[in-house]
C-alpha cells in the first residue's frame, strides 16, 4: 500500500514551508516514531512586518513504512499540498500507482538547531 | 455651541522657552473622544531663555521631542483648524508655548466632575536617534530611535518609570499601534514614564544586560577597537550594511539603559528622575544558545532576522570572533537571579517579565516516545513550560512580577490572539497593558518609599 506526504496546513495562515533538514533517505525502513524531516514556516508574507514570525516543526512518523521517494532538499520551499515523499508498506511494492492516503505523522513545534538550513545558509 | 474650550495648560523647562510647531490632528471635528484619548500633537524645541544656559538643555540628546494632547473628559470634539500651520510650520517650532492656547472645544457626553476639565492632559514623547542621520519628519516619534520615552504627570507629581527591554511581545504592548505610548497614556492616569529600547541589533537577554551593567569605558573601547581592527583587516571588504550594523552595534553596547537617569519637562519645570523603577523583560529573549566573544568574553544575541541586516564582513566577524555557548534552563535562571540581585543592589529597580506561550493548537503529539530527553532541548512548548516554571521558582525567593502571557492567551484563544506565540492581537495587548500597570501599582504598594510617585534624583 502506498502512502504519501503532502505539505499539510500546520498554521492556518501559511502558504508553504521550507525544508530545514532530512533525517531519512530513499529506501530507508522507518519505524513508528522515526523522524522524517524538520520544516520551518515563515508567516512574513501573511503578516507583513520586519520581525518575521518563523516557527520550526518536526515531522515524526506514527506508522512503520518504507520511504520510497523523497523529492526535496534542505532549503527548498514547498507549497501547501505539494507532494514531498512517497511511502510503501512493502519495500518492493511498485510505486507507479496512486497513494492510498496521507502517511500518519505527528507535527511538533521544535527549537531551532544547528543542523537546520536556516541559520547556516540564510 | 456650549463646548468646553480645550487649552494647552502649562509646560516648562527650567532656563528654556518651549517653542512648538503647528498641530497635527489625530481626531477630527464631530468625532467622539474618550477621556485621555490623544487628539493632536506638535513638535517642540527648547530655546535658551538667556545666553548663560547654552543649548545643553534637559533633553539635548533627544532630537525628537513632541507633545500629545488629550481631553480629560469624554465628548464630541470641535477642532480649531487654524492650529494646523501646514508644511514645515507643522514640523518646526514657530510659536512659543502659551498655556492658554485653545485648540478646540469638547461637548461632554456626561456630567463633568473634573475640577479643570478644559485643561488638556499632556503626554511628552522623546526619541534619541540611533543616528542623527535618521531625520524623518513624519508622524509621532519618527525615524530610527535607539531609545524612546513618553511621560505624563500632574502638577507636583513625579512619574514612576518603567523601562521596556523586551522583544515584539513587549513592543506592541508598551508602544501601542502608533509607536508613541498613546494607549498606555490613555490607560494610566497615574504619573508614569515609559522608556522603550528596541531589540536591534542586540536582543536584551539577561547576559547582555549583565554585561552592560558591569562594562567599564576601557572594556567598551576594547570592544570597539576589536571591531575596528577586524573590519580594517578583513579579507571580505566591508559594505555599507557592515558599517551601519557596526555603528548600531557599538551605539547599543556603549549604553546601559538600566542605569539611565532621565530629565523630564513638566507643568512645573524640569525634573530629574533616577533609573527605572520597573524593568519589563521578555522571557522569549532568552536564547538557548548565545554568542560569547572568544577573547573579550562579552555576550551578544542577534536575532536571525537582524543578522540578515549585516553585510558579509560582520557576518564573518560574528562567525570567527564569537563562539556559541549553550544555556541550560538552570543557566538562564542563574542569569535572571543575578540580574535581579544586581539591579536591586545598584538601582533599586524591580523586574517584570512576560512569560512564554507554552501550548499550540497546531501540534498533534500523541506520543513523546519519539523525542529524546531532555525534551526541552527539542520541543519548544516543553521548553516554554519549563522556563515559565523557572520564573515561578525565582519568584519564591526574589522580587519578580510575572506577566502571565501563557494563561492569558489560553483564556482569550491563542489561535485568534497569539497565532505565532509572540505577536499579540490588539485585544490581548489591552489586557496585557492592564496587567503591567497593575504590577507597577502593586510595586508602589509594597515599596511606597520608592515607588509612590517614582524617584527624584
Amino acid at each position: 500500500m502506498l502512502y504519501e506526504f503532502k505539505m499539510p496546513v500546520i498554521v492556518p495562515q501559511m502558504s508553504g514551508a521550507t525544508i530545514e533538514c532530512l533525517y531519512s533517505a530513499r529506501d530507508d525502513a522507518l519505524r513508528l516514531g522515526s523522524k522524517l524531516m524538520d520544516l520551518s514556516v515563515d508567516l512574513s508574507s501573511a503578516f507583513a512586518q520586519e520581525c518575521p514570525p518563523v516557527s520550526f516543526y518536526r515531522l515524526v512518523l506514527r506508522e512503520a513504512v518504507y520511504l520510497r521517494q523523497i523529492d526535496v532538499q534542505p532549503g527548498q520551499h514547498c507549497a501547501l499540498g505539494e507532494r514531498i515523499a512517497l511511502f510503501s508498506t512493502d519495500p518492493t511494492e511498485p510505486i507507479d500507482q496512486d497513494a492510498t492516503r496521507q502517511v500518519r505523522c505527528t507535527i511538533a513545534g521544535i527549537i531551532h538547531h544547528d543542523g537546520m538550513w536556516t541559520g547556516s545558509h540564510s | 455651541m456650549n463646548g468646553i474650550p480645550l487649552r494647552f495648560g502649562p509646560l516648562m523647562s527650567d532656563g528654556y522657552t518651549i517653542v512648538r510647531s503647528g498641530l497635527r490632528w489625530l481626531r477630527e471635528t464631530g468625532q467622539f473622544c474618550r477621556a485621555g484619548q490623544p487628539i493632536a500633537y506638535c513638535n517642540i524645541s527648547l530655546e535658551p531663555s538667556s545666553v548663560r544656559v547654552g543649548r545643553n538643555h534637559a533633553v539635548a540628546d533627544e532630537l525628537e521631542l513632541q507633545v500629545v494632547f488629550a481631553p480629560r473628559v469624554s465628548g464630541r470634539l470641535t477642532i480649531h483648524p487654524e492650529m494646523t500651520r501646514g508644511g514645515y510650520l507643522s514640523i518646526r517650532g514657530v510659536d512659543a508655548w502659551k498655556p492658554d492656547t485653545v485648540l478646540g472645544l469638547i461637548e461632554p457626553d456626561q456630567p463633568v466632575d473634573e475640577s479643570d476639565p478644559g485643561r488638556l492632559r499632556l503626554l511628552v514623547v522623546a526619541g534619541r536617534r540611533m543616528t542623527a542621520l535618521a531625520d524623518v519628519h513624519s508622524g509621532l516619534l519618527p525615524g530610527w530611535n535607539g531609545r524612546t520615552r513618553g511621560w505624563w504627570c500632574e502638577d507636583g507629581e513625579t512619574p514612576a518609570t518603567l523601562l521596556s527591554l523586551g522583544l515584539c511581545d513587549a513592543t506592541g504592548v508598551i508602544l501601542g499601534e502608533q509607536c508613541a505610548f498613546l494607549e498606555m497614556f490613555e490607560a494610566a492616569s497615574d504619573a508614569m514614564q515609559f522608556v522603550f529600547i528596541p531589540d536591534h541589533p542586540v536582543a536584551p537577554c539577561a547576559p547582555v544586560l549583565l554585561d552592560q551593567l558591569s562594562r567599564t569605558p576601557a572594556q567598551f573601547e576594547a570592544i570597539a577597537e576589536d571591531l575596528r581592527r577586524f573590519l580594517g583587516n578583513s579579507t571580505v571588504p566591508p559594505t555599507a550594511d557592515d558599517w551601519m550594523f557596526a555603528g548600531a552595534l557599538l551605539a547599543v553596547l556603549r549604553n546601559t539603559p538600566l542605569k539611565d537617569n532621565y530629565n523630564i519637562i513638566s507643568s512645573t519645570g524640569t525634573q530629574r528622575l533616577g533609573p527605572a523603577d520597573a524593568v519589563l523583560l521578555s522571557l522569549s529573549a532568552e536564547p538557548q544558545s548565545i554568542l560569547r566573544h572568544r577573547t573579550l568574553g562579552y555576550h551578544i544575541h542577534v536575532m536571525r532576522h537582524h543578522q540578515a541586516a549585516a553585510g558579509p564582513a560582520i557576518q564573518a566577524w560574528l562567525t570567527s570572533a564569537f563562539e556559541p555557548v549553550k544555556r541550560s534552563i538552570d543557566a538562564i535562571r542563574r542569569d535572571y537571579e543575578k540580574l535581579i540581585d544586581t539591579l536591586a543592589r545598584t538601582t533599586g529597580g524591580r523586574i517584570l517579565v512576560l512569560n512564554r506561550m507554552s501550548t499550540s493548537g497546531y501540534e498533534d503529539i500523541s506520543s513523546y516516545m519519539a523525542f529524546d530527553a531532555p525534551m526541552s532541548d527539542t520541543l519548544s512548548n516543553i521548553a516554554a513550560k519549563e522556563l515559565n516554571l523557572m520564573l515561578h521558582d525565582i519568584a519564591e525567593t526574589r522580587e519578580l512580577a510575572i506577566i502571565d502571557v501563557d494563561a492569558l492567551a489560553a483564556e482569550l484563544g491563542a489561535g485568534q490572539h497569539l497565532p505565532d506565540g509572540i505577536h499579540q492581537s490588539g485585544q490581548m495587548q489591552v489586557v496585557l497593558r492592564q496587567q503591567i500597570l497593575q504590577a507597577v501599582s502593586d510595586m508602589r504598594v509594597t515599596a511606597p518609599d520608592v515607588r509612590a510617585a517614582g524617584r527624584d534624583h
